[in-house]
């Protein structure tokens, strides 16, 4: 489960995250939108402890992110477009070291590369090394890198945002199965369309607060528009 | 279970040692160019000066009274005289048409028979080296004629060749007379390891901290189940090693270029032999210096935002850290128990006093002590800087939000 209570970030003088607070049951994807500054992935970043927070709790598995913040990233599978792999380490040695990084045994850590290379298919490229892998297949490794721990919350920050619809689908594919298998999950996206097919819920954020929430329908209703993204221009203030 | 930063460690050391660019820089460059370099240097300044040895030169020779006095002596080798005008000699002199010409006065025979002194003029040029190879050749053939000249004078009177000079200062240097190793290796090894050691140590640490934020590797770290210190710990352990490693290959390579011995040409040889000892006392100063260099380039480095940005601030901290290097040839700058107190400049000094066999083991100890003592403030600040959200995603806030955000960060915490 992840639970944010109440945040407050700021940069200087600018509040980017103001009073935000939210829920994220198991089994549940809860998609995170809003325009570009809206303070999502200020936001992500305060609940995977990369940032401190002026104010607020952020809870993975009910453990305090900034009062025990390994333990709570031991629950916490974390993915944005910009989380890079190593070029001159194989997949199968990027594995390796977040596994232990995670403290997972050598027996458990060999089994679950196994599992995670029959699932997202990273055998033929396994043992090669990371900068000679297509966009695609190092996307891959790196699903396999955010959960090689099996944590409970997946907090996914635009983790399409720079792929083709290809490997797209291996993301929109992890969180399905990450739902199927009772995974809390945090999704933030700028495709509409992602967002309509996965979510469970969608929080609309805009100038560091949540706008608007509810499912895609309940959107819909409260912005009065039939398409998700002329609600999504709707809740940014622009006229659709 | 391993710690983490132990994994980490190992994860760096891997991928520091599949990077052919730290592999260059770390062991080609000083296993090949640096011997190479000065093997080089040799051999073309000894060929330069072999060269010059065989080069015929024009020496013009002014007026009857010269071309007697040189006719006392044979030629030098591939030398001509060649009689000349004193105003046409000087045109063809700056014309570089001629090497050098000599000049004696009119009277010249009749005043070294009169038992008085004559002055030859030798004019030449430091503007080409004809015409100071051509000088070269000209004083032995001057002084053995006044060696002659003397000879009579002391004869006709009964005089001992003593009489004309009775104290003659004889400077002998004990260690150098014939082998100009130690005062090369010298001046060499102090510039040469340091200098090595700062880019052993600037490269990897741009590379794994503003290198990694660009790549998107730090993130990826920082959500692991590893805390800051154990990033920073194997990053500071890495770079510490790199800059060992360059450090050492530097010095296995200058010494085995300095035992295999380099000729300048003439009877400049050099030759130097490390012993254990001198090895161990720059090792007891290399390696407490590359952890302080690790630490300051891995604080400096960790403000960039993107390679290209750490390297741009390496620049300077390369010329500061270099600045003490430079300082330890100047004159009169030895290691004393003072100086043996001031970072790098007592690493660089302890060098220059081991090849001299100067070191004393007081100083060796300062020095030690000085220089870690400096890296555990380094390590300190490093430590701080990788707490920083600064290091994470290179703010805006710069160095005051760095080294005052405990504070904030506190101030923060006490309102949540």
């Amino acid at each position: 489960m992840i639970e944010v209570e109440n945040i407050v970030r700021d940069f200087g003088a600018f509040r980017a995250v103001d009073g935000v607070s939210f829920t994220v049951e198991p089994g549940e994807v809860v998609g995170l939108l809003g325009p570009n500054g809206a303070g999502k992935t200020t936001t992500l970043r305060v609940l995977a402890g990369l940032l401190r927070p002026a104010s607020g709790v952020t809870r993975i598995g009910g453990v305090d992110v900034q009062v025990e913040p390994l333990q709570a990233r031991r629950q916490l599978g974390f993915l944005t477009a910009s989380t890079g792999l190593y070029d001159r380490l194989t997949g199968r040695e990027m594995l390796q070291t977040f596994g232990r990084l995670q403290r997972l045994d050598e027996q458990t850590l060999s089994s679950r590369i196994a599992a995670l290379s029959e699932e997202l298919e990273l055998n033929a490229f396994l043992d090669k090394r990371c900068g000679s892998l297509s966009s695609g297949q190092k996307q891959r490794v790196n699903i396999a890198r955010a959960v090689v721990h099996d944590p409970s919350a997946y907090v996914l920050d635009e983790p399409t945002a720079t792929l083709d619809p290809l490997a797209s689908r291996d993301i929109l594919e992890l969180v399905q199965r990450a739902k199927a298998r009772h995974k809390a999950v945090l999704f933030s996206t700028h495709r509409m369309e992602e967002a309509e097919y996965l979510c469970d819920r969608l929080l609309f954020m805009r100038g560091g607060q949540i706008v608007a929430r509810g499912t895609s329908t309940e959107l819909l209703t409260l912005s009065g528009k039939q398409k998700l993204t002329d609600a999504f221009l709707h809740f940014a203030g622009a006229t659709a | 279970m391993k710690p983490a930063w132990r994994i980490l460690l190992g994860k760096e050391l891997l991928d520091v040692a599949r990077d052919r660019r730290t592999l260059v820089l770390t062991v080609l460059l000083p296993v090949l160019l640096y011997p190479g370099i000065l093997l080089l240097m040799g051999a073309i300044v000894a060929a330069g000066t072999q060269r010059l040895k065989n080069e015929p030169l024009v020496v013009a020779v002014v007026g009857q009274a010269t071309a007697e006095l040189l006719a006392r002596k044979p030629v030098p080798e591939k030398t001509t005289f060649q009689a000349q005008a004193r105003a046409e000699a000087e045109r063809l002199l700056r014309d570089q048409q001629i090497a050098a010409l000599v000049e004696a006065p009119q009277n010249a025979a009749a005043e070294l028979e009169a038992g008085r002194q004559v002055v030859v003029t030798i004019l030449y040029t430091k503007r080409f080296d004809r015409s100071v190879e051509a000088l070269d050749r000209l004083r032995p053939v001057l002084e053995s004629i006044n060696t002659d000249a003397l000879e009579l004078r002391l004869e006709a009177r009964q005089l001992e060749p003593g009489f004309v000079q009775p104290v003659k200062a004889d400077a002998v240097d004990l260690e150098f007379q014939k082998d100009l190793g130690p005062l090369i290796a010298s001046r060499l090894l102090p510039i040469v390891l340091l200098m090595m050691l700062i880019l052993g140590a600037l490269y990897p640490a741009v590379d794994l901290t503003a290198g990694e934020k660009e790549r998107g590797t730090l993130e990826t770290l920082l959500v692991s189940g590893a805390r800051p210190v154990d990033v920073m710990a194997a990053k500071y352990l890495t770079v510490s090693a790199v800059a060992v490693v360059t450090a050492l290959a530097n010095l296995a390579a200058m010494a085995a270029t300095f035992g295999f011995g380099l000729s300048f040409g003439g009877k400049a040889t050099t030759t130097f032999q490390l012993s254990g000892g001198q090895m161990l006392t720059m090792l007891a100063c290399l390696v407490p210096a590359a952890l302080l260099l690790a630490g300051v380039s891995l604080t400096v480095a960790s403000t960039a935002r993107t390679f290209k940005e750490g390297q741009s601030l390496m620049s300077p901290l390369m010329l500061v850290c270099l600045a003490p290097a430079l300082l330890s040839q100047m004159p009169g700058v030895e290691l004393n128990n003072l100086t043996a107190l001031i970072p790098l400049l007592n690493v660089a000094l302890l060098i220059k006093a081991s090849v001299l066999g100067n070191a004393t083991l007081t100083q060796v100890v300062l020095t030690m002590g000085s220089v870690l003592l400096f890296a555990l403030i380094a390590l300190k600040v490093a430590a701080k800087a990788f707490n920083s959200e600064v290091f994470r995603f290179g703010g805006t806030e710069g160095w005051r939000a760095l080294f005052g955000e405990s504070k904030s960060a506190a101030r923060q915490s006490k309102h949540r």
